[in-house]
């Protein structure tokens, strides 16, 4: 197989891999920021249950969880399995990707002293406002550099797919690795998931940027 | 006169797209393949699906007049994926297993005689799997060669000093060049075709491990089975599956293709 044609053929699995990375982000991102605000609730029942929730998920493999969201509705319910299998991925993606960034923004809303929730109080803010335009702005900043790691993390663990057969990138190198017996694709995956990991980062300094506003 | 015989024409059409033939001829079949095990099934060069088994299928799907679809499995995860309806058949150069008949899945005919053997650098001057006492020996994960050498191989496999399991032949062999398994278990067709690409290796002259490959259908599903193994026959039958077994790729593997050889006697 020529180099060209491995490459179309991978670019064609890049496509795949960007759908489950924009996709998990978009879904993720807001879904953690739920959990979080679960897992700080003051009714204690609430919290206990997202925590347990948050331990399964990030204390079990993110491929052991693919196969249970993509097979186990079969198993169970005999429900058909989605013939398209960006479903499931995204689905069970963007649950596990929950689960890191709520204890993520935890960290960031806890981060902030006592003494401006009572400052805005003194001032007037009611709780909503006092979250949404004295914390929430803190918050974003300080959790970027953590945010930024994740979402680097993404981009490579989008290779789980695999798992469940969705024909990704790394999929698809695999593939053509040991159909031509050469380890030529597993180089030019590489390169693909620098070339992306080097925009994201170049994205994400950006944002990082912008948020400056303290300062 | 001539009205009648129209009517009749109509009717008989009429009927006969109501009937589960015409039905069954718009059917898609969607074969399961692992899409990484030449030469059965692979990415060929154009980096289209091919491979024996992919185009005995199409063989098959056009005989039939079904719409064919190909399905890349996860080898670890074949069964889930068969059970879960995501394809009809396994049919990948897949060996038979009595595990798969207890838990009910229908076999097909087994069509291909396989091999299991040891695959070592040529000047390492192991001549026998006797010869291998203590070394380092790599297998594929999920292979048959892995269940041969937990089961009925155990004995073979307790002289290894140590028996090395990777997710892809192709890691086995890496390892095997690179220095760090003495030898790779591994199928035989496998074997020749890696063999013929790369210098330095060379396979020991001992079959270990006679087995057969078939194709793999759900529980419910011996009509279907039924089906492609008489089209399998009548391709054998028209010379279709003796041409597709002549080309050059599949050298490695003609010999042991049990309906070629089985007429030849």
């Amino acid at each position: 197989m020529s180099l060209t044609t491995m490459i179309i053929k991978m670019s064609e699995g890049l496509t795949r891999t960007c759908a489950i990375f924009f996709l998990t982000l978009i879904f993720s991102l807001p879904l953690g920021m739920v959990v979080a605000l679960l897992r700080m609730s003051k009714v204690k029942i609430v919290s206990a249950v997202t925590r347990f929730i948050i331990t399964v998920l990030r204390g079990t493999p993110l491929m052991l969880q693919l196969l249970a969201v993509t097979y186990g509705p079969y198993y169970l319910f005999g429900a058909t399995v989605a013939r398209n299998k960006l479903i499931p991925v995204v689905i069970a993606f963007s649950i596990n990707y929950a689960a890191y960034f709520a204890e993520i923004y935890r960290g960031g809303i806890e981060s902030i002293p006592i003494g401006q929730y009572e400052a805005a109080e003194v001032l007037g803010y009611t709780k909503v406002q006092t979250f949404m335009r004295i914390i929430l702005p803190q918050v974003i900043k300080r959790i970027m550099p953590s945010v930024t790691n994740e979402v680097v993390t993404l981009v490579k663990d989008t290779s789980m797919a695999f798992t469940v057969s969705y024909q990704e990138m790394f999929t698809i190198g695999k593939q053509i690795a040991n159909s031509q017996t050469s380890f030529t694709p597993f180089l030019v995956a590489g390169v693909f998931y620098y070339i992306f990991n080097v925009i994201v980062d170049y994205v994400m300094g950006r944002i990082e940027k912008r948020l400056d506003y303290y300062k | 006169m001539k009205k009648t015989v129209l009517i009749l024409l109509t009717l008989v059409m009429m009927v006969s797209l109501l009937t589960p033939a015409a039905f069954a001829a718009d059917k898609t079949f969607i074969m399961g393949i692992d899409p990484e095990y030449p030469p059965f099934s692979y990415l060929g060069d154009d980096g289209e699906y091919t491979g024996f088994d992919v185009e005995v299928c199409k063989a098959v799907c056009d005989s039939l007049g079904w719409k064919m679809e190909i399905f890349g499995v996860n080898w670890d995860e074949k069964l889930v994926q068969l059970d879960s309806m995501e394809c009809d058949c396994v049919w990948s150069g897949m060996t038979i297993l009595d595990s798969m008949k207890e838990a009910g899945y229908v076999i097909s005919a087994p069509y291909y005689d396989n091999t299991q053997v040891l695959v070592v650098k040529a000047d390492s001057g192991f001549k026998s799997s006797k010869d291998l006492a203590g070394k380092i020996v790599a297998v594929q994960l999920g292979t048959s060669g892995e269940s041969l050498l937990n089961g009925d191989l155990a004995d073979m496999a307790a002289t290894f000093g140590n028996v090395l399991t990777c997710d892809s032949f192709l890691k086995c062999f890496t390892e095997l060049q690179g220095g760090a398994v003495d030898a790779v278990f591994v199928d035989m067709p496998v074997a020749a075709s890696y063999v013929a690409k790369h210098d330095g290796i060379a396979i020991i002259d001992e079959n270990l491990g006679a087995e057969q490959y078939g194709i793999a259908f759900r529980s419910g599903d011996a009509e279907l089975c039924k089906t492609v193994d008489d089209a399998v026959q009548a391709l054998v039958k028209d010379g279709t599956y003796a041409k597709i077994a002549e080309k050059e790729e599949y050298a490695d593997i003609v010999n042991n293709l049990l309906f070629l050889n089985s007429e030849a006697k």
